[in-house]
């Protein structure tokens, strides 16, 4: 798994690559430790790339959700497969994450 | 070690140690067990994630990742249905302690889902101590999970 930051305006946007599993996931919650030690705002996270989530990915993916709404940060998941959406339908976490179709739109919405 | 044999009743058996290094060891195996018998992407991953899923569990929970104890895989297709058993050397959990992921503020909740996730991909699961069996039918059966998963 492979995590490519990039910074458009006030916005993080991250592109992860691969598999996040229980071998990949502690990479990511790493990462994202470091984004929330900055306190960074507003983050849009693309799943464009992203091939395979397990149990594992989404529980970090939820635990970094409440680190950053403990200081009032904003998470958008952009670009998920038609079967990675099917997970967070299933566990109803897409209901707690904020999912849209596409990065520009996610980014558009934090612009704002 | 990883071992792979083929025992009396045709099925496939992988044995791993209790490492989660080996999980997609286990799941390549399987993929490359199914190749000809389904192109079914979305069959695939639903079986890819409850097989690693099971296979995690065993080796965190049943095992408890003590290496010395090794995690057993397997599996089979007959019928148009695969069949799938992985069996660690732990002494069994209770399903009804486990709780829904999807109820209240569960869904806050940053683990429990895996269990969830294997009994809503698969057709069929089923515990017996430290033993979970498995079946997806590959081919779609009228009111299946497959049918039901159509397109998806």
């Amino acid at each position: 798994m492979q995590i490519i930051k990039e910074n458009k305006n006030d916005i993080l946007l991250l592109y992860v690559k691969g598999e996040i599993d229980i071998n990949t996931s502690p990479q990511l919650k790493k990462d994202f430790d470091k984004i929330i030690a900055a306190k960074n705002g507003k983050i849009v996270m693309s799943f464009k790339d992203v091939s395979y989530i397990d149990s594992s990915g989404l529980a970090t993916l939820v635990e970094m959700l409440k680190n950053l709404r403990s200081y009032g940060g904003k998470l958008k998941l952009a670009n998920l497969s038609t079967k990675i959406k099917n997970l967070f339908e299933i566990t109803k976490l897409e209901k707690l994450f904020d999912i849209t179709q596409e990065e520009e739109e996610a980014i558009k919405a934090l612009s704002a | 070690m990883f071992s792979e044999s083929l025992n009396k009743t045709h099925s496939h058996e992988i044995k791993i140690p209790s490492d989660t290094a080996y999980i997609r060891q286990v799941s390549r195996k399987i993929e490359d067990f199914l190749k000809t018998k389904t192109q079914n992407s979305s069959v695939l991953f639903d079986i890819r994630l409850s097989v690693e899923e099971a296979v995690k569990n065993a080796i965190i929970h049943g095992n408890k990742r003590k290496e010395n104890l090794s995690v057993s895989v397997r599996y089979s297709f007959r019928e148009g249905a695969f069949s799938v058993e992985i069996e660690d050397a732990g002494s069994g959990f209770a399903l009804e302690k486990i709780a829904d992921p999807t109820k209240g503020d569960n869904v806050l909740m940053e683990g429990g889902r895996g269990v969830f996730l294997m009994h809503k991909l698969m057709d069929k699961v089923l515990y017996d101590k430290n033993r979970v069996s498995m079946i997806k039918l590959l081919k779609s059966q009228r009111g299946g999970k497959n049918a039901d998963h159509k397109g998806k």
